[in-house]
Protein backbone atom coordinates (compact mmCIF):
# COMPACT_ATOMS: atom_id res chain seq x y z
CA UNK A 1 0.00 0.00 0.00
CA UNK A 2 1.10 3.50 -0.81
CA UNK A 3 -0.11 6.51 1.08
CA UNK A 4 0.42 10.18 0.45
CA UNK A 5 -0.35 12.22 3.56
CA UNK A 6 -0.70 15.96 3.05
CA UNK A 7 2.10 16.14 0.53
CA UNK A 8 3.16 19.65 -0.38
CA UNK A 9 6.07 20.47 -2.63
CA UNK A 10 7.20 24.04 -3.02
CA UNK A 11 9.88 25.01 -5.52
CA UNK A 12 11.95 28.00 -4.50
CA UNK A 13 13.08 30.15 -7.34
CA UNK A 14 14.90 33.45 -6.98
CA UNK A 15 11.89 35.70 -7.03
CA UNK A 16 8.98 33.58 -5.93
CA UNK A 17 7.76 30.26 -4.64
CA UNK A 18 6.03 27.87 -6.99
CA UNK A 19 3.67 25.35 -5.48
CA UNK A 20 4.16 22.08 -7.35
CA UNK A 21 2.03 19.85 -5.18
CA UNK A 22 -0.55 21.34 -2.86
CA UNK A 23 -1.57 19.29 0.18
CA UNK A 24 -2.32 16.02 -1.59
CA UNK A 25 -3.54 12.98 0.31
CA UNK A 26 -4.14 9.77 -1.59
CA UNK A 27 -4.23 6.09 -0.75
CA UNK A 28 -3.24 3.57 -3.38
CA UNK A 29 -4.09 -0.01 -2.50
CA UNK A 30 -1.96 -3.04 -3.06
CA UNK A 31 -2.55 -4.45 -6.54
CA UNK A 32 -4.07 -1.24 -7.90
CA UNK A 33 -3.20 0.18 -11.26
CA UNK A 34 -3.62 3.78 -10.29
CA UNK A 35 -3.65 6.51 -12.91
CA UNK A 36 -2.88 10.13 -12.12
CA UNK A 37 -4.09 12.37 -14.92
CA UNK A 38 -3.51 16.05 -15.55
CA UNK A 39 -2.12 18.54 -18.00
CA UNK A 40 1.58 19.32 -17.88
CA UNK A 41 2.39 21.46 -14.87
CA UNK A 42 -0.44 19.98 -12.82
CA UNK A 43 2.06 18.52 -10.36
CA UNK A 44 1.53 14.86 -11.17
CA UNK A 45 5.17 14.22 -11.99
CA UNK A 46 6.34 15.95 -8.81
CA UNK A 47 3.90 13.87 -6.80
CA UNK A 48 5.12 10.64 -8.38
CA UNK A 49 8.75 11.59 -7.77
CA UNK A 50 7.94 12.08 -4.09
CA UNK A 51 7.25 8.34 -3.81
CA UNK A 52 10.90 7.30 -4.16
CA UNK A 53 12.09 10.71 -2.99
CA UNK A 54 13.73 11.70 -6.24
CA UNK A 55 12.09 14.84 -4.93
CA UNK A 56 11.62 15.46 -1.25
CA UNK A 57 8.23 16.85 -0.31
CA UNK A 58 8.39 20.20 1.48
CA UNK A 59 5.93 18.81 3.99
CA UNK A 60 3.87 15.67 4.42
CA UNK A 61 4.59 11.98 4.51
CA UNK A 62 4.90 9.20 1.97
CA UNK A 63 4.18 5.78 3.43
CA UNK A 64 5.22 2.75 1.42
CA UNK A 65 3.84 -0.37 3.08
CA UNK A 66 3.61 1.64 6.27
CA UNK A 67 7.19 2.94 6.22
CA UNK A 68 7.69 6.69 6.11
CA UNK A 69 10.47 7.08 3.54
CA UNK A 70 11.17 10.69 4.50
CA UNK A 71 12.47 9.48 7.87
CA UNK A 72 15.03 7.03 6.48
CA UNK A 73 18.78 7.57 6.40
CA UNK A 74 20.35 7.74 2.96
CA UNK A 75 21.50 4.13 3.01
CA UNK A 76 18.10 2.92 4.28
CA UNK A 77 16.46 4.94 1.55
CA UNK A 78 18.71 3.28 -1.03
CA UNK A 79 17.54 -0.14 0.19
CA UNK A 80 13.91 1.00 0.14
CA UNK A 81 14.32 2.17 -3.46
CA UNK A 82 15.25 -1.37 -4.53
CA UNK A 83 11.62 -2.24 -3.89
CA UNK A 84 10.22 0.70 -5.84
CA UNK A 85 10.68 0.30 -9.59
CA UNK A 86 10.43 3.28 -11.90
CA UNK A 87 10.17 3.73 -15.66
CA UNK A 88 10.41 6.97 -17.59
CA UNK A 89 9.10 8.66 -20.72
CA UNK A 90 12.61 8.84 -22.16
CA UNK A 91 13.66 5.43 -20.82
CA UNK A 92 16.99 6.67 -19.40
CA UNK A 93 19.04 3.57 -20.06
CA UNK A 94 22.82 3.63 -19.78
CA UNK A 95 23.70 4.09 -23.45
CA UNK A 96 27.24 2.67 -23.12
CA UNK A 97 26.07 -0.61 -21.59
CA UNK A 98 24.27 -3.49 -23.26
CA UNK A 99 20.68 -4.38 -22.51
CA UNK A 100 21.87 -7.22 -20.28
CA UNK A 101 24.32 -4.98 -18.45
CA UNK A 102 21.62 -2.36 -17.88
CA UNK A 103 19.44 -4.93 -16.16
CA UNK A 104 22.39 -6.45 -14.30
CA UNK A 105 23.16 -2.96 -12.97
CA UNK A 106 19.92 -2.96 -10.98
CA UNK A 107 20.67 -6.44 -9.67
CA UNK A 108 24.15 -5.41 -8.59
CA UNK A 109 22.62 -2.45 -6.75
CA UNK A 110 20.79 -5.05 -4.66
CA UNK A 111 24.05 -6.99 -4.13
CA UNK A 112 22.69 -10.02 -5.96
CA UNK A 113 25.28 -12.81 -5.98
CA UNK A 114 27.16 -12.97 -9.29
CA UNK A 115 25.96 -16.45 -10.22
CA UNK A 116 22.33 -15.40 -9.77
CA UNK A 117 22.62 -12.29 -11.94
CA UNK A 118 22.86 -13.96 -15.32
CA UNK A 119 19.94 -16.26 -14.63
CA UNK A 120 17.78 -13.38 -13.39
CA UNK A 121 18.70 -11.19 -16.40
CA UNK A 122 17.54 -13.97 -18.70
CA UNK A 123 14.31 -14.40 -16.75
CA UNK A 124 13.58 -10.69 -16.99
CA UNK A 125 14.40 -10.53 -20.68
CA UNK A 126 12.01 -13.37 -21.27
CA UNK A 127 9.30 -11.61 -19.30
CA UNK A 128 9.55 -8.49 -21.46
CA UNK A 129 10.06 -10.44 -24.68
CA UNK A 130 13.62 -9.39 -25.50
CA UNK A 131 15.62 -12.59 -25.08
CA UNK A 132 17.51 -12.01 -28.34
CA UNK A 133 18.58 -8.46 -27.40
CA UNK A 134 20.75 -9.18 -24.38
CA UNK A 135 24.04 -8.13 -25.94
CA UNK A 136 22.71 -5.23 -27.97
CA UNK A 137 23.25 -1.56 -27.01
CA UNK A 138 20.17 0.59 -26.32
CA UNK A 139 20.99 2.80 -29.32
CA UNK A 140 20.03 -0.06 -31.63
CA UNK A 141 16.59 -0.56 -30.08
CA UNK A 142 13.23 0.98 -30.95
CA UNK A 143 11.37 3.11 -28.40
CA UNK A 144 9.09 0.26 -27.39
CA UNK A 145 12.04 -2.10 -26.94
CA UNK A 146 13.88 0.49 -24.84
CA UNK A 147 10.86 0.83 -22.60
CA UNK A 148 10.77 -2.96 -22.22
CA UNK A 149 14.37 -2.85 -21.05
CA UNK A 150 13.35 -0.06 -18.66
CA UNK A 151 10.58 -2.29 -17.32
CA UNK A 152 12.95 -5.25 -16.93
CA UNK A 153 15.40 -3.03 -15.02
CA UNK A 154 12.61 -1.68 -12.82
CA UNK A 155 11.36 -5.19 -11.99
CA UNK A 156 14.80 -6.69 -11.42
CA UNK A 157 14.62 -6.66 -7.64
CA UNK A 158 10.98 -7.76 -7.33
CA UNK A 159 9.58 -4.39 -6.31
CA UNK A 160 6.19 -4.02 -4.66
CA UNK A 161 5.47 -0.80 -6.54
CA UNK A 162 6.16 0.26 -10.11
CA UNK A 163 6.10 3.99 -10.88
CA UNK A 164 5.48 4.98 -14.49
CA UNK A 165 6.39 8.55 -15.39
CA UNK A 166 4.61 9.18 -18.71
CA UNK A 167 5.98 5.80 -19.73
CA UNK A 168 4.12 5.62 -23.03
CA UNK A 169 4.03 9.29 -24.00
CA UNK A 170 6.99 8.99 -26.37
CA UNK A 171 5.62 5.90 -28.11
CA UNK A 172 3.29 5.41 -31.07
CA UNK A 173 -0.26 4.13 -30.40
CA UNK A 174 0.47 0.53 -31.32
CA UNK A 175 3.60 0.34 -29.17
CA UNK A 176 1.77 2.14 -26.36
CA UNK A 177 -0.86 -0.57 -26.37
CA UNK A 178 1.72 -3.36 -26.24
CA UNK A 179 3.53 -1.69 -23.32
CA UNK A 180 0.23 -1.19 -21.49
CA UNK A 181 -0.65 -4.85 -21.99
CA UNK A 182 2.75 -5.80 -20.58
CA UNK A 183 2.16 -3.58 -17.54
CA UNK A 184 -1.24 -5.13 -16.98
CA UNK A 185 0.24 -8.61 -17.26
CA UNK A 186 2.91 -7.70 -14.70
CA UNK A 187 0.26 -6.32 -12.38
CA UNK A 188 -1.83 -9.48 -12.62
CA UNK A 189 0.98 -12.05 -12.55
CA UNK A 190 3.24 -10.47 -9.96
CA UNK A 191 0.70 -8.47 -8.00
CA UNK A 192 2.79 -5.32 -8.30
CA UNK A 193 1.02 -2.06 -7.53
CA UNK A 194 1.39 0.30 -10.48
CA UNK A 195 1.15 4.07 -10.25
CA UNK A 196 1.21 5.79 -13.58
CA UNK A 197 0.95 9.40 -14.56
CA UNK A 198 -0.23 10.42 -17.98
CA UNK A 199 -2.03 13.13 -19.88
CA UNK A 200 -3.74 10.54 -22.06
CA UNK A 201 -7.12 9.33 -20.88
CA UNK A 202 -6.82 6.36 -23.25
CA UNK A 203 -4.03 4.96 -21.11
CA UNK A 204 -6.15 5.18 -17.97
CA UNK A 205 -9.15 3.67 -19.71
CA UNK A 206 -7.02 0.82 -20.99
CA UNK A 207 -5.46 -0.44 -17.77
CA UNK A 208 -6.24 1.54 -14.61
CA UNK A 209 -8.78 0.54 -12.02
CA UNK A 210 -8.55 3.72 -9.96
CA UNK A 211 -7.56 7.22 -10.84
CA UNK A 212 -7.05 10.78 -9.67
CA UNK A 213 -7.24 13.98 -11.66
CA UNK A 214 -4.84 16.76 -10.78
CA UNK A 215 -4.91 20.47 -11.47
CA UNK A 216 -2.66 23.21 -10.06
CA UNK A 217 -1.01 20.78 -7.66
CA UNK A 218 -4.28 19.54 -6.18
CA UNK A 219 -6.26 16.36 -6.65
CA UNK A 220 -9.65 17.53 -7.93
CA UNK A 221 -11.32 14.15 -8.24
CA UNK A 222 -10.47 10.58 -7.40
CA UNK A 223 -12.23 7.24 -7.54
CA UNK A 224 -12.83 4.10 -9.57
CA UNK A 225 -12.05 4.65 -13.24
CA UNK A 226 -15.41 3.18 -14.23
CA UNK A 227 -17.35 5.55 -11.98
CA UNK A 228 -15.40 8.55 -13.12
CA UNK A 229 -15.96 7.67 -16.76
CA UNK A 230 -19.65 7.14 -16.10
CA UNK A 231 -20.22 10.26 -14.05
CA UNK A 232 -17.37 12.74 -14.06
CA UNK A 233 -18.13 15.49 -11.56
CA UNK A 234 -15.52 18.19 -12.02
CA UNK A 235 -15.31 20.27 -15.23
CA UNK A 236 -11.69 19.25 -15.75
CA UNK A 237 -12.60 15.57 -15.43
CA UNK A 238 -15.39 16.02 -17.95
CA UNK A 239 -12.95 17.66 -20.30
CA UNK A 240 -10.57 14.71 -20.03
CA UNK A 241 -13.35 12.17 -20.49
CA UNK A 242 -14.46 14.05 -23.60
CA UNK A 243 -11.08 13.39 -25.16
CA UNK A 244 -11.93 9.69 -25.13
CA UNK A 245 -15.72 9.56 -25.24
CA UNK A 246 -17.04 12.53 -27.15
CA UNK A 247 -20.69 13.32 -27.84
CA UNK A 248 -20.50 16.30 -30.06
CA UNK A 249 -23.49 16.42 -32.35
CA UNK A 250 -23.15 18.60 -35.43
CA UNK A 251 -25.26 21.78 -35.43
CA UNK A 252 -26.88 20.75 -38.73
CA UNK A 253 -28.47 17.82 -36.93
CA UNK A 254 -29.40 19.76 -33.80
CA UNK A 255 -31.26 22.32 -35.94
CA UNK A 256 -33.75 19.70 -37.05
CA UNK A 257 -34.36 18.31 -33.58
CA UNK A 258 -37.93 18.94 -32.45
CA UNK A 259 -38.21 16.90 -29.27
CA UNK A 260 -36.17 16.78 -26.07
CA UNK A 261 -32.55 15.65 -26.18
CA UNK A 262 -31.58 13.30 -23.38
CA UNK A 263 -28.45 11.45 -22.43
CA UNK A 264 -29.01 7.93 -21.18
CA UNK A 265 -26.32 6.13 -19.29
CA UNK A 266 -26.30 2.40 -18.65
CA UNK A 267 -23.81 1.14 -16.13
CA UNK A 268 -22.61 -2.41 -15.83
CA UNK A 269 -24.89 -5.29 -16.59
CA UNK A 270 -27.98 -3.27 -17.52
CA UNK A 271 -28.77 -4.18 -21.10
CA UNK A 272 -29.17 -0.79 -22.68
CA UNK A 273 -30.92 -1.67 -25.87
CA UNK A 274 -33.60 -3.73 -24.19
CA UNK A 275 -34.57 -0.90 -21.89
CA UNK A 276 -34.86 1.56 -24.73
CA UNK A 277 -36.98 -0.67 -26.95
CA UNK A 278 -39.27 -1.55 -24.01
CA UNK A 279 -39.71 2.15 -23.32
CA UNK A 280 -40.60 2.92 -26.90
CA UNK A 281 -43.23 0.17 -26.89
CA UNK A 282 -44.79 1.12 -23.57
CA UNK A 283 -45.10 4.84 -24.03
CA UNK A 284 -46.35 6.95 -26.80
CA UNK A 285 -42.99 8.49 -27.60
CA UNK A 286 -40.79 8.38 -30.65
CA UNK A 287 -37.14 7.87 -30.05
CA UNK A 288 -34.40 8.93 -32.35
CA UNK A 289 -30.72 8.03 -31.74
CA UNK A 290 -28.32 10.91 -32.28
CA UNK A 291 -25.21 9.36 -30.83
CA UNK A 292 -24.26 6.30 -28.89
CA UNK A 293 -21.48 4.10 -27.74
CA UNK A 294 -20.76 1.22 -25.44
CA UNK A 295 -17.35 1.56 -23.85
CA UNK A 296 -15.71 -1.30 -22.05
CA UNK A 297 -13.83 -0.12 -19.00
CA UNK A 298 -12.23 -2.77 -16.81
CA UNK A 299 -14.21 -5.17 -19.02
CA UNK A 300 -17.47 -3.70 -17.74
CA UNK A 301 -19.74 -2.19 -20.37
CA UNK A 302 -20.69 1.47 -20.08
CA UNK A 303 -23.45 2.44 -22.48
CA UNK A 304 -23.97 6.08 -23.30
CA UNK A 305 -26.68 7.14 -25.75
CA UNK A 306 -27.92 10.51 -26.85
CA UNK A 307 -31.53 10.40 -28.01
CA UNK A 308 -34.20 12.72 -29.12
CA UNK A 309 -37.59 11.94 -27.54
CA UNK A 310 -40.67 13.19 -29.35
CA UNK A 311 -44.21 13.12 -27.99
CA UNK A 312 -46.49 14.63 -25.34
CA UNK A 313 -44.53 16.15 -22.45
CA UNK A 314 -46.24 13.85 -19.96
CA UNK A 315 -45.42 10.77 -22.02
CA UNK A 316 -41.81 11.86 -22.42
CA UNK A 317 -41.49 12.37 -18.67
CA UNK A 318 -43.05 9.00 -17.95
CA UNK A 319 -40.70 7.37 -20.42
CA UNK A 320 -37.68 8.95 -18.71
CA UNK A 321 -38.97 7.90 -15.32
CA UNK A 322 -39.43 4.34 -16.56
CA UNK A 323 -35.90 4.17 -17.90
CA UNK A 324 -34.56 5.42 -14.58
CA UNK A 325 -36.52 2.68 -12.81
CA UNK A 326 -34.84 0.17 -15.06
CA UNK A 327 -31.43 1.36 -13.88
CA UNK A 328 -30.51 3.94 -16.45
CA UNK A 329 -29.24 7.36 -15.58
CA UNK A 330 -31.17 9.92 -17.61
CA UNK A 331 -30.11 13.48 -18.05
CA UNK A 332 -31.61 16.23 -20.19
CA UNK A 333 -28.95 17.76 -22.38
CA UNK B 1 65.76 29.28 -46.69
CA UNK B 2 65.51 25.58 -45.94
CA UNK B 3 68.99 24.07 -45.98
CA UNK B 4 68.43 20.34 -46.45
CA UNK B 5 71.97 18.99 -45.78
CA UNK B 6 72.11 21.16 -42.65
CA UNK B 7 68.75 19.75 -41.59
CA UNK B 8 70.10 16.22 -41.98
CA UNK B 9 73.13 17.11 -39.90
CA UNK B 10 70.83 18.44 -37.18
CA UNK B 11 68.64 15.33 -37.09
CA UNK B 12 70.25 13.84 -33.93
CA UNK B 13 69.54 17.10 -32.07
CA UNK B 14 66.00 17.22 -33.36
CA UNK B 15 65.46 13.58 -32.37
CA UNK B 16 66.80 14.27 -28.88
CA UNK B 17 64.49 17.28 -28.52
CA UNK B 18 61.56 15.27 -29.82
CA UNK B 19 62.16 12.57 -27.23
CA UNK B 20 62.32 15.20 -24.49
CA UNK B 21 59.00 16.63 -25.62
CA UNK B 22 57.46 13.16 -25.58
CA UNK B 23 58.83 12.51 -22.07
CA UNK B 24 57.45 15.80 -20.75
CA UNK B 25 54.05 15.19 -22.27
CA UNK B 26 53.89 11.54 -21.25
CA UNK B 27 54.71 12.31 -17.61
CA UNK B 28 52.43 15.31 -17.31
CA UNK B 29 49.51 13.67 -19.14
CA UNK B 30 49.75 10.60 -16.91
CA UNK B 31 49.79 12.70 -13.76
CA UNK B 32 46.98 14.97 -14.91
CA UNK B 33 44.83 11.95 -15.78
CA UNK B 34 45.43 10.27 -12.45
CA UNK B 35 44.67 13.41 -10.44
CA UNK B 36 42.47 15.35 -12.86
CA UNK B 37 39.91 12.61 -13.45
CA UNK B 38 38.95 12.14 -9.78
CA UNK B 39 39.10 15.90 -9.28
CA UNK B 40 36.75 16.45 -12.23
CA UNK B 41 34.35 13.80 -10.90
CA UNK B 42 34.49 15.40 -7.46
CA UNK B 43 33.66 18.81 -8.95
CA UNK B 44 30.70 17.26 -10.74
CA UNK B 45 29.19 15.13 -7.98
CA UNK B 46 29.58 17.82 -5.32
CA UNK B 47 27.62 20.28 -7.45
CA UNK B 48 24.12 21.45 -6.58
CA UNK B 49 21.49 18.79 -7.08
CA UNK B 50 23.97 15.93 -7.33
CA UNK B 51 24.16 13.00 -4.95
CA UNK B 52 27.21 14.28 -3.07
CA UNK B 53 26.15 17.89 -3.09
CA UNK B 54 28.64 19.74 -0.90
CA UNK B 55 29.10 23.47 -1.25
CA UNK B 56 32.29 23.55 0.77
CA UNK B 57 34.10 20.98 -1.36
CA UNK B 58 32.71 22.45 -4.56
CA UNK B 59 33.88 25.95 -3.63
CA UNK B 60 37.31 25.01 -2.30
CA UNK B 61 38.25 22.81 -5.24
CA UNK B 62 36.51 25.08 -7.72
CA UNK B 63 38.54 28.03 -6.43
CA UNK B 64 41.82 26.11 -6.54
CA UNK B 65 41.15 25.02 -10.11
CA UNK B 66 40.28 28.55 -11.20
CA UNK B 67 43.32 29.95 -9.40
CA UNK B 68 45.80 27.73 -11.22
CA UNK B 69 44.02 28.21 -14.52
CA UNK B 70 44.17 31.98 -14.25
CA UNK B 71 47.97 32.10 -13.85
CA UNK B 72 49.78 32.39 -17.20
CA UNK B 73 51.80 29.23 -17.71
CA UNK B 74 55.13 30.96 -18.06
CA UNK B 75 54.65 32.54 -14.62
CA UNK B 76 53.42 29.30 -13.08
CA UNK B 77 56.54 27.65 -14.43
CA UNK B 78 58.84 30.07 -12.67
CA UNK B 79 56.72 30.25 -9.51
CA UNK B 80 56.93 26.46 -9.17
CA UNK B 81 60.74 26.34 -9.26
CA UNK B 82 61.01 25.81 -5.49
CA UNK B 83 58.51 22.96 -5.60
CA UNK B 84 60.25 21.47 -8.63
CA UNK B 85 63.59 21.66 -6.88
CA UNK B 86 62.11 19.98 -3.84
CA UNK B 87 60.56 17.14 -5.83
CA UNK B 88 63.15 16.55 -8.54
CA UNK B 89 66.26 18.17 -7.13
CA UNK B 90 66.72 20.27 -10.24
CA UNK B 91 64.79 22.78 -12.31
CA UNK B 92 66.38 21.89 -15.62
CA UNK B 93 65.40 19.16 -18.05
CA UNK B 94 62.21 17.50 -19.23
CA UNK B 95 61.44 15.72 -15.94
CA UNK B 96 61.67 18.99 -14.02
CA UNK B 97 59.45 20.69 -16.60
CA UNK B 98 56.85 17.97 -16.07
CA UNK B 99 56.13 19.31 -12.59
CA UNK B 100 54.76 22.63 -13.75
CA UNK B 101 53.20 21.08 -16.83
CA UNK B 102 51.27 18.66 -14.59
CA UNK B 103 50.18 21.43 -12.26
CA UNK B 104 48.87 23.38 -15.25
CA UNK B 105 47.20 20.39 -16.89
CA UNK B 106 45.44 18.92 -13.84
CA UNK B 107 42.85 21.70 -13.39
CA UNK B 108 42.41 22.01 -17.15
CA UNK B 109 41.64 18.33 -17.53
CA UNK B 110 39.48 18.31 -14.39
CA UNK B 111 37.26 21.03 -15.85
CA UNK B 112 37.00 19.08 -19.11
CA UNK B 113 35.96 15.95 -17.19
CA UNK B 114 33.40 17.97 -15.26
CA UNK B 115 31.88 19.43 -18.41
CA UNK B 116 31.86 16.00 -20.09
CA UNK B 117 29.77 14.72 -17.21
CA UNK B 118 27.43 17.66 -17.46
CA UNK B 119 26.54 16.48 -20.95
CA UNK B 120 25.08 13.26 -19.53
CA UNK B 121 21.30 13.38 -19.39
CA UNK B 122 20.37 14.01 -15.74
CA UNK B 123 17.54 11.52 -16.22
CA UNK B 124 19.99 8.66 -16.71
CA UNK B 125 21.66 9.42 -13.39
CA UNK B 126 18.27 9.81 -11.74
CA UNK B 127 17.06 6.50 -13.13
CA UNK B 128 20.02 4.75 -11.53
CA UNK B 129 19.43 6.55 -8.23
CA UNK B 130 15.82 5.31 -8.41
CA UNK B 131 17.13 1.79 -8.95
CA UNK B 132 18.92 2.04 -5.60
CA UNK B 133 22.49 2.24 -6.89
CA UNK B 134 25.31 3.34 -4.59
CA UNK B 135 27.19 6.55 -5.42
CA UNK B 136 30.26 4.49 -6.26
CA UNK B 137 28.26 2.38 -8.74
CA UNK B 138 26.88 5.51 -10.33
CA UNK B 139 30.38 6.95 -10.77
CA UNK B 140 31.89 3.72 -12.05
CA UNK B 141 29.04 2.38 -14.17
CA UNK B 142 27.17 5.48 -15.26
CA UNK B 143 29.18 8.70 -15.13
CA UNK B 144 32.49 7.36 -16.43
CA UNK B 145 31.09 5.09 -19.19
CA UNK B 146 28.56 7.67 -20.35
CA UNK B 147 31.16 10.46 -20.44
CA UNK B 148 33.94 8.21 -21.76
CA UNK B 149 33.95 9.43 -25.34
CA UNK B 150 33.80 13.04 -24.32
CA UNK B 151 36.56 12.49 -21.73
CA UNK B 152 38.78 11.00 -24.45
CA UNK B 153 38.26 14.20 -26.44
CA UNK B 154 39.25 16.06 -23.28
CA UNK B 155 42.45 14.03 -23.06
CA UNK B 156 43.19 14.98 -26.67
CA UNK B 157 42.70 18.66 -25.87
CA UNK B 158 44.87 18.36 -22.77
CA UNK B 159 47.71 16.70 -24.71
CA UNK B 160 47.58 19.38 -27.39
CA UNK B 161 47.68 22.13 -24.77
CA UNK B 162 50.65 20.38 -23.19
CA UNK B 163 52.48 20.36 -26.52
CA UNK B 164 52.07 24.15 -26.61
CA UNK B 165 53.03 24.57 -22.94
CA UNK B 166 56.05 22.27 -23.33
CA UNK B 167 57.44 24.68 -25.92
CA UNK B 168 57.35 27.40 -23.27
CA UNK B 169 59.00 25.13 -20.75
CA UNK B 170 61.90 25.04 -23.19
CA UNK B 171 62.60 28.70 -22.50
CA UNK B 172 63.70 27.98 -18.97
CA UNK B 173 65.72 24.89 -19.79
CA UNK B 174 63.03 22.28 -20.02
CA UNK B 175 64.34 21.02 -23.32
CA UNK B 176 62.23 19.64 -26.13
CA UNK B 177 61.14 20.76 -29.56
CA UNK B 178 60.03 24.17 -28.34
CA UNK B 179 63.39 24.75 -26.76
CA UNK B 180 65.07 23.91 -30.06
CA UNK B 181 62.77 26.23 -31.97
CA UNK B 182 63.55 29.13 -29.68
CA UNK B 183 67.29 28.59 -29.33
CA UNK B 184 68.01 28.01 -32.99
CA UNK B 185 65.06 29.38 -34.86
CA UNK B 186 64.44 32.50 -32.82
CA UNK B 187 67.76 33.50 -31.24
CA UNK B 188 69.95 32.46 -34.17
CA UNK B 189 67.60 33.24 -37.05
CA UNK B 190 68.00 29.61 -38.11
CA UNK B 191 65.15 29.23 -40.61
CA UNK B 192 65.81 25.55 -41.25
CA UNK B 193 65.37 24.57 -37.61
CA UNK B 194 62.45 26.95 -37.22
CA UNK B 195 60.60 25.40 -40.17
CA UNK B 196 61.52 21.85 -39.16
CA UNK B 197 60.38 22.26 -35.54
CA UNK B 198 57.15 24.01 -36.48
CA UNK B 199 56.45 21.27 -39.02
CA UNK B 200 57.09 18.60 -36.39
CA UNK B 201 54.73 20.33 -33.96
CA UNK B 202 52.03 20.69 -36.63
CA UNK B 203 52.27 17.01 -37.55
CA UNK B 204 52.34 15.99 -33.88
CA UNK B 205 49.20 17.96 -33.05
CA UNK B 206 47.38 16.66 -36.13
CA UNK B 207 48.26 13.09 -35.21
CA UNK B 208 47.11 13.52 -31.61
CA UNK B 209 43.84 15.07 -32.74
CA UNK B 210 43.21 12.36 -35.31
CA UNK B 211 44.00 9.51 -32.93
CA UNK B 212 41.91 11.06 -30.15
CA UNK B 213 38.92 11.44 -32.44
CA UNK B 214 39.25 7.88 -33.71
CA UNK B 215 39.43 6.43 -30.23
CA UNK B 216 36.53 8.58 -29.00
CA UNK B 217 34.35 7.43 -31.90
CA UNK B 218 35.27 3.78 -31.68
CA UNK B 219 34.33 3.43 -28.01
CA UNK B 220 31.00 5.24 -28.32
CA UNK B 221 28.11 2.76 -28.37
CA UNK B 222 25.35 5.24 -29.11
Amino acid sequence: MLEFQNITKIYESKKKQIVGVDNVSLTINKGDIFGIVGYSGAGKSSLLRCVNLLERPTSGKVLVDGVDLTQLSSSELRIARLKIGMIFQHFYLISQKTVGENIAFALRAAKTPKNRIEQRVNELLEMVGLTDKRDVYPGQLSGGQKQRVGIARALANNPSILLCDEATSALDPKTTLSILRLLKEINEKLGITIVLITHEMDVVKEICNRMAIMQDGRVVETGEVYDIFAEPKEPLTQEFIKSVVSFDIPNEILKDVKGQIIKILFKGEVAGEGVISDTMQRFNVKGNFLHGTIEYIQERPLGIFIMELQGEIAAVNEAKHYMEQRGAIVEVV
Amino acid sequence: MFDFPYFISMLPDIWKAFKETIIMIAISVSISLVIGLPLGILLFVSDKGMFWENRFIKNVFGFAVNLVRSIPYIILLVALFPLTNLLIGSTIGPVAASVSLSVAAIPYFARLVESSMREIDKGVVEATIAVGATPWMIIKDVLIPEARSSIIRGVTLTIISLVAYSAMAGVVGGGGIGDLAIRFGYYRYDDTIMIATVAILVILVQLIQLTGELVAKSIDKR
